[in-house]
């Protein structure tokens, strides 16, 4: 059970899995604590390394968005650095330099991320300067413009001048008809030079309240000494109102959907993509022992197949990213120059199609099985690592233990619900294909 | 609240855990350093074969070769290699670096010893199946055409080129496309026969493991491994520029953003000046808020990214800057970039830029050694470049105690003024008019980096 800090501490339930005993020990160190204000906080003390994680996730990516501001979910990440009230314009970044920290963010489909790493003297200017923007975000207009220019100059680089980001954009637009998952984080180039302040403004006020967000420390601090700054420097902000619900309005897809990119390449690639289930529904865990068992290392039956035995792809990958609404399950084929993409299709749904018939070798779902367990001990090898992977699991999975249950939760996985898993969502007619097909020969 | 000077660092001690070492008989450094807060062990067998080792006429055997370890070894198939690591969730691979072939194995320490088993069969009898290596060569010949549609990349190569002019430092560790065309497997095989050996390797087993049973294994898998050369081979000296002024073009039409590069002489790994150099360096291109993030990013919107950095190895360095910006605004990022090391050659840092970046440097540097892995890599390092022992253990320390004087005179010493080369990748029609200010330009096109 956690320890409890406060009066305000959270009972939980243990889970019907239970925690490998080499995560035990940090099962054990969570202290869990909620402020009136609406606040999670989860603090996970140690003392290995003299430093601290601290991030902050907010409940809002690009699914949040509507046509017309696509992108302001990322453009406001990127504005959370310019400046509060009182730490100004450029102070965040230097502030934490200057006490050995530094800083990143992310913005994805369902969630705006930010995280300090720093020395663990540290603790209470970070504090103190994440509060200070969750409370007090100062959206300048000089800023503003600037920043939607380095936006603009980021699309060009992730998006416009890079094959994957090209082809993944069209996939993304094909498998979603009705759901905001099919524009892209970034945002198209229009919406994001026509975001207005006001837009920004709002979204702030809706998006980055207290009660939106969850803390996560983890790292060489004193837990009550920490939960003690906390409430002092959060305290005091105001909850915002619950945000509206995104409604998941995707119709159901009725048959396979194509779509070409003809750009200057050197080789075709293709990019398929299935709609799976919510990252909360029980086939979630079953599709990442399938994406494992597709994928990960050179036995695993894609790469084996259509790498090294019929040499058909030059790389293969799966992506299988958990979403809080229904997500892609996609295969990513790196071609030879001159190769037949349809060849290396149609080997790829024989293995699809062989899978969701005779499902995984017992041999196959112990390897993926080994394989997502020692991913999931080598992600909470450092401070860093511990509260990413915590948070995450508490805002996709509905709590941090699930997460750390996951390997008895994959062990109990069988073979059988592998391959219905594959027979339910890998089908032909769920399916999204993009074609890159290499215009010009760009100087073969 | 905004303090003119940082005041003196207490710095909070590292945990470091014992390091030991031990020469088996046939040559191997064996080094073992016991954490264990998590049932996870790293392995980093260290050979010095890298591809500066190359000859002209086989370059990219060392990685071509090492990548092909694990592809057939000892009498076993790729297959039966792929499985038994695959099956305990371990990876395990090799490749080779301008220096160094490194062989690398991350397990569940459970599995430790027979994964063990399996790293002493790939280096010690490596079969190179002659099916194997035709099939790597086709998949390593479209893997490197495909990485020429990456304009970061080009950019990359087109500046170390530019850089380094003939020396081995030049050419991409795989090879181009023609050396791999005509590597054979009698190659392969006497690569590993002649320059990869016990005598030239370390090895290096980091996480929980038990020191005296980890040693006895290693003695039992890697004790009987023989061949090689008896000593380290030297890196061939390098004269600096061939071309100074030069400005590089790799013609990609369709791009409507460009990736430039600039490059310069900079400094071997281990030089006396190491420190000054990378507190000033954080100054002018290190973190967020360094002098070209600023000017470029914050105060013009020009780009997402910019940085500067000193590429250090065992015979010389370079010193670079990197960013990227729509055509149009070039003119504007190369002055802005140029300027600002200028700025910083005539001027250095001041004293509170410098006290941030210190403090920046040391507050990160533990987080740095965190994993297993990250372990590995860092003494590895001190043991390749013969850095001094307490390297790791006095690096905030020395980070520390720079001085203003001793960053400003490490500017101007070693940053450039005329003595650089520009490489940009994009349009050229719409460049050459843009970006002939700044040197006698050279178009290339994608393939002749190939």
């Amino acid at each position: 059970m956690p320890r409890r800090a406060s009066s305000v501490a959270v009972r939980t339930k243990a889970p019907p899995f239970p925690i490998l005993p080499a995560l035990q020990p940090i099962a054990e160190s969570v202290i869990e604590a909620k402020l009136p204000n609406g606040l999670t906080v989860r603090l996970l003390p140690s003392h290995e390394v003299p430093t601290c994680s601290f991030y902050t996730f907010f409940r809002v990516g690009s699914r949040n968005e509507r046509p017309g501001i696509t992108g302001i979910s990322h453009l406001f990440e990127h504005m959370m650095f310019n400046g509060a009230k009182k730490y100004g314009p450029g102070q965040f970044d230097r502030v934490l330099e200057s006490n050995g920290g530094t800083s990143n963010a992310y913005t994805s489909t369902d969630l705006t991320v930010y995280y300090e790493d720093f020395m663990a003297e540290a603790l209470e200017t970070v504090i103190d300067l994440e509060s200070d923007r969750m409370k007090s975000l100062q959206v300048t207009p000089k800023m503003l413009e600037s920043e939607r220019q380095v936006v603009m100059e980021e699309r060009r680089l992730r998006v416009d001048n890079e094959i994957v980001g090209m082809v993944d954009e069209e996939l993304s637009t094909l498998l979603w008809k009705a759901h905001p998952y099919r524009w892209p984080v970034i945002g198209w180039m229009k919406d994001i030079e026509n975001i207005r302040r006001e837009d920004c403004l709002e979204y702030f006020r809706t998006y980055y309240a207290p009660n939106n967000a969850i803390i996560y420390v983890s790292g060489d601090f004193e837990p009550n000494e920490a939960l003690k700054l906390l409430k002092k420097h959060y305290g005091t902000i105001k909850p915002g109102p619950p945000p509206a619900r995104v409604v998941d309005s995707e119709p159901e897809q009725k048959g396979e959907r194509r779509a070409e990119v003809r750009h200057p390449a050197q080789a075709p690639m293709l990019m398929i993509a299935w709609r799976g289930p919510a990252s909360t529904h029980p086939d979630t865990l079953t599709l990442d022992v399938l994406q494992y068992a597709l994928s990960v290392g050179q036995s695993s039956r894609l790469t084996k197949s259509l790498v090294f035995e019929q040499e058909l792809a030059v790389g293969v990958s799966v992506d299988w990213t958990w979403r809080l609404d229904p997500g892609a399950f996609t295969v990513m084929l790196e071609l030879k120059p001159g190769a037949e993409p349809l060849r290396t299709e149609a080997a790829l749904y024989a293995e699809l199609e062989k899978v969701a018939k005779e499902g995984l070798t017992p041999r196959e779902l112990e390897k993926a099985k080994n394989n997502l367990s020692a991913h999931l001990l080598r992600e909470l090898a450092t401070n860093n690592g511990r509260a990413h992977a915590l948070g995450t699991y508490e805002l996709m999975l509905g709590h941090w233990r699930e997460g750390l249950a996951l390997v008895s939760r994959y062990e109990a996985i069988t073979a059988e619900q592998v391959r219905a898993a594959a027979a339910r969502y890998l089908s032909a007619e769920r399916r999204a294909v993009v074609t890159l097909v290499p215009s010009n020969g760009a100087q073969a | 609240m905004r303090r003119e000077r940082t005041e003196g660092m207490k710095l909070r001690p590292l945990h470091l855990p014992p390091h030991e070492v031990r020469v088996l008989d046939n040559g191997l450094t064996l080094h073992v350093v016991k954490r264990s807060s998590l049932p996870l062990v790293a392995v980093r067998l260290v050979v010095r074969a890298g591809s500066a080792f190359d000859l002209p006429g086989e370059r990219g055997v060392a990685d071509f070769a090492s990548r092909l370890l694990r592809r057939g070894a000892a009498g076993k198939s790729a297959d039966e290699i792929s499985e038994a690591v695959d099956l305990v969730g371990a990876a395990l691979g090799g490749y080779a670096n301008e220096e160094n072939v490194v062989v690398s194995l991350s397990t569940p320490s459970r599995h430790l010893e027979a994964m063990l088993g399996i790293l002493g069969q790939i280096v010690r009898e490596p079969d190179f199946p002659e099916q194997e290596v035709e099939l790597a060569r086709r998949r390593t010949l479209a893997q490197l055409a495909n990485e020429l549609d990456d304009p970061g990349t080009l950019a990359d190569r087109a500046l170390s080129r530019a850089v380094w002019g003939h020396h081995p430092y030049a050419f991409e560790s795989s090879g181009g496309k023609a050396d791999v065309e005509r590597l054979t497997r009698a190659q392969l095989v006497a690569f590993h026969r002649e320059r990869f050996g016990p005598k030239v390797a370390h090895l290096f087993v980091v996480g929980d493991v038990d020191v005296e049973g980890v040693t006895e294994v290693i003695q039992r898998t890697l004790g009987g491994w023989a061949g090689g050369p008896p000593f380290a081979p030297e890196v061939p000296a390098w004269s600096g520029l061939e071309k100074p002024g030069e400005v590089v073009i790799v013609d990609k039409p369709e791009q409507t953003q460009v990736q430039l590069r600039i490059g310069a002489k900079g400094v071997r790994r281990g030089h006396p000046d190491h420190f000054p150099l990378v507190v000033m360096n954080a100054v002018l291109g290190g973190g967020f808020t360094s002098r070209l993030v600023t000017e470029i990013r914050v105060k013009r919107g020009l780009s997402y990214g910019a940085g500067s950095a000193f590429d250090m190895l065992s015979a010389g360095g370079s010193f670079t800057v990197s960013s990227f910006t729509r055509t149009e605004s070039i003119n504007t990022l190369i002055d802005v970039a140029l300027t600002e090391v200028e700025r910083m050659r005539a001027k250095g840092p001041s004293a509170k830029e410098l006290a941030t970046v210190q403090r920046y440097i040391c507050g990160l540097y533990p987080g740095r050694l965190e994993t297993n892995e990250a372990v590995a890599g860092a003494i590895a390092d001190v043991v390749h470049y013969g850095l001094p022992q307490d390297w790791i253990a006095s690096y905030r320390e020395r980070i520390s105690e720079v001085t203003v004087r001793q960053a400003a005179e490490a500017a101007q010493k070693y940053l450039f003024t005329g003595d650089r080369v520009l490489a940009l990748v994009g349009n050229a029609e719409a460049l050459k008019p843009l970006v002939s200010r700044y040197g006698p330009i050279t178009v290339l096109r994608p393939t002749d980096l190939e």
